[in-house]
């Protein structure tokens, strides 16, 4: 009890429990499986996102060019597929997956071979990949009657139906499939693994983990190829949830949402700590607070102030109480 | 401080390789008056934004509020630019009115921004994330989403005016510029930035007064995105909240193009406005050469990349040169063996 009492993630389940009671004694209808389902289905890509930056941020890395990158694979794709007349998923995921990992890997080699801080190459990265992707493969955006169907089915398709008093039929989206099987494989590769042991001890002090004798490059090979790959994924999903594929779409909101939700979930900007289900509640709180407030009574107008409201105050508590911790062991570390 | 001093000559000789170079070839279009003022139009309202950065990153950290504070700090101008007709004040009196409430405005922001940073402890990138939510969110409430309109025509002097032929905002950019030159290097307060972000347990026990530095360098940041919020308004003679998005990670990239350390501990206000100019210039060579803007976005990572790149093997070879020297001068000093 006094372990979980410690727990960024039982406070940050508490606020979320709270919040969701708040909004159904206003609203019951927040409170329907059909509503969990519609929520799970369209913040399931962002969780994804944040699942990948979590991982960067955890071996005390910055990466802020994942949404470039999934604009980029998405585009890309979707373009292929018209172009080459061929309506497959799989192709669509194989060829935004393998632009990912490309670009990931662009990333590591500069940060590795040429020990450039991970922000300013993935500042610079994002500017190239979708400057280059704009002047060379366009700009025109993809509507829904152009689009290729296998998109939109996989869209469409639910693991299960459940029907509704009047017979129409709602259910679980793949979505939510496709970010079970990422969050359990990053976690396994986390805790279960060597390579998540080394992440998090890079996190922690790399300099101590490269002199331990470990290739740290080929770490940080892994680790940015990664967040491509599930950036090239995202993408795919994206499309097929919006039904419409726009080069220039999300770039800079999907990544304050990402970040926000990562922090927020208790991972330490400056790497080492954090938990995946922090990142996963983090990323359940932003997403129900954001498309929530309109069941509040509360005009979208307000929607960007209280994201920005509650991220400064989750942050500002999680801090004061560290720096608190700190002063009592007389560490004058800078936090 | 030598390194600073050769960053500014790279970009020094990046600056005139480009100018010199799109001068050559475009010399009716480039050079001419027109294409020269619209630069001189265009650089201050990223310009100042990248320097704000560059104030944030001296010390540490980074400024991902700027563009936001643009916003609210033009928003609140606006409303009372916009009210001119129905104040019972003179014209010139509402304008400076209007001035000095953006101005507070952006330093109150500036000021939360700091207190988050110094007394909570929220490092700056997630403080700065929250708080540009929260400031462009207020300028959205206010505005309900849609744009102001409906000033007072003198007031379009400072967007659109010229003083002896030179752009009013560009006057005011290198003035501001000049104020900040002299706040780094001749003022205590700028002694203790550039100590502070090389390390703040040294500053500390060295009787700095950590917190205050902090709170008046995103005060001092903030102010100058609001400098910029009432050049935007005053050009584009309206205000729309989330106006210049894309500026918020060009001020970022230019400020590190410029020299600034992102940890902290180094950047200058030479090398900064150097970068602003070769942003400037490309970004207007591209533009005659008929190239889309998204070249531009190209170009700027590409440019980041490549002077990262250099900044890398020049530093090698330094390393070595040095290494080489510190060999001789050891083998010069070894005494002969007796006998």
């Amino acid at each position: 009890m006094k372990k979980l009492l410690a727990k960024n993630e039982t406070y940050l389940l508490l606020v979320i429990v709270v919040f969701c009671a708040v909004i159904t004694i206003v609203n019951p209808a927040f409170l329907t499986v059909e509503n969990f389902f519609d929520l799970a289905r369209n913040s399931s890509g962002t969780a994804i996102l944040a699942i990948g930056f979590f991982v960067v941020l955890l071996s005390g890395g910055i990466d802020i060019s994942f949404p470039a990158v999934a604009i980029v694979g998405q585009y890309i794709a979707v373009n292929s597929l018209i172009a080459l007349g061929v309506d497959n998923l799989l192709l669509a995921f194989a060829i935004s997956c393998t632009i990912g990992l490309a670009f990931g890997a662009v990333n590591a080699f500069f940060i590795s071979v040429f020990k450039i801080p991970t922000l300013i190459v993935t500042l610079a990265t994002a500017n190239l990949f979708h400057g280059a992707m704009l002047e060379f493969v366009g700009t025109k955006a993809v509507n829904t009657g152009q689009l290729p169907n296998s998109f939109k089915s996989f869209g469409l398709f639910n693991l299960f139906d459940l029907h509704r008093a009047d017979g129409s039929a709602y259910g679980l989206s793949v979505f939510f499939l496709v970010l079970v099987i990422v969050a359990l494989v990053t976690w396994f590769v986390l805790r279960r693994t060597l390579l998540g042991r080394i992440i998090y001890a890079m996190g922690g002090n790399s300099e101590a983990v490269r002199r331990s004798g470990i290739r740290v490059t080929s770490v940080q090979f892994f680790i940015y190829c990664y967040v491509g790959l599930l950036a090239g994924i995202m993408g795919i999903m994206h499309v097929s949830l919006i039904r419409y594929s726009n080069p220039t779409y999300i770039v800079d909101s999907e990544l304050l949402h990402v970040i926000a939700a990562v922090v927020l979930g208790g991972a330490s900007i400056m790497g080492g700590s954090g938990t995946l289900t922090g990142t996963l509640l983090g990323v359940a709180m932003i997403s129900i607070l954001e498309k929530n407030l309109v069941l509040l009574g509360i005009s979208s107008y307000y929607q960007q102030f209280f994201v920005g409201l509650v991220l400064v105050l989750g942050v500002s508590i999680t801090h004061i109480q560290r720096r608190v911790r700190s002063r009592k062991q007389l560490a004058f570390v800078r936090d | 401080m030598n390194t600073k001093r050769t960053n500014n000559v790279t970009l020094l000789v990046l600056f005139l390789v480009v100018t010199g170079l799109i001068s050559a070839f475009l010399p009716q279009d480039f050079l001419s008056i027109r294409n020269l003022r619209n630069m001189g139009r265009q650089l201050p309202e990223y310009g100042l934004l990248a320097l704000a950065n560059m104030l944030a990153m001296i010390t540490g950290g980074i400024d991902l509020s700027v563009v936001s504070i643009t916003s609210l700090a033009g928003v609140v101008a606006a409303t009372i630019l916009s009210q001119y007709a129905s104040i019972a004040l003179p014209v010139g009196v509402t304008i400076v009115l209007a001035i000095l409430a953006a101005l507070a405005v952006a330093a109150l922001c500036g000021a939360f921004n700091g207190i988050l940073v110094a007394y909570a402890g929220v490092p700056a990138i997630i403080a700065t994330l929250g708080t540009n939510g929260l400031f462009l969110g207020i300028a959205i409430i206010l505005t309900k989403g849609h744009g102001i309109v409906g000033f007072p025509d003198s007031f379009g002097f400072i967007g659109n005016g010229n003083l002896l032929g030179v752009p009013v905002q560009f006057v005011v950019f290198i003035v501001v510029a000049l104020l900040l030159g002299l706040l780094l290097n001749r003022t205590a307060q700028g002694f203790r930035m550039y100590m502070f972000g090389s390390n703040p347990l040294v500053a500390r026990f060295s009787g700095v007064n950590n917190e205050l530095v902090l709170i008046k360098t995103y005060v001092t940041s903030a102010l100058l995105a609001g400098i910029a919020a009432i050049i935007i308004i005053s050009s584009v003679n309206s205000v729309r909240p989330g106006y210049g998005v894309d500026y918020l990670l060009l001020s970022v990239l230019i400020a590190i193009l410029g020299g600034t350390d992102p940890v902290g501990g180094f950047g200058t206000v030479l090398g900064v406005t150097l970068s602003i100019f070769v942003v400037q210039v490309l970004q207007s060579g591209l533009n005659i050469l008929g190239f889309s803007p998204f070249v531009k976005k190209f170009t700027w990572g590409l440019l980041l990349l490549l002077i990262m790149v250099f900044h890398f093997y020049r530093a090698r070879y330094q390393q070595r040169w040095i290494a080489r020297r510190v060999v001789q001068v050891k083998e010069a000093e070894v005494p002969t063996p007796p006998g």
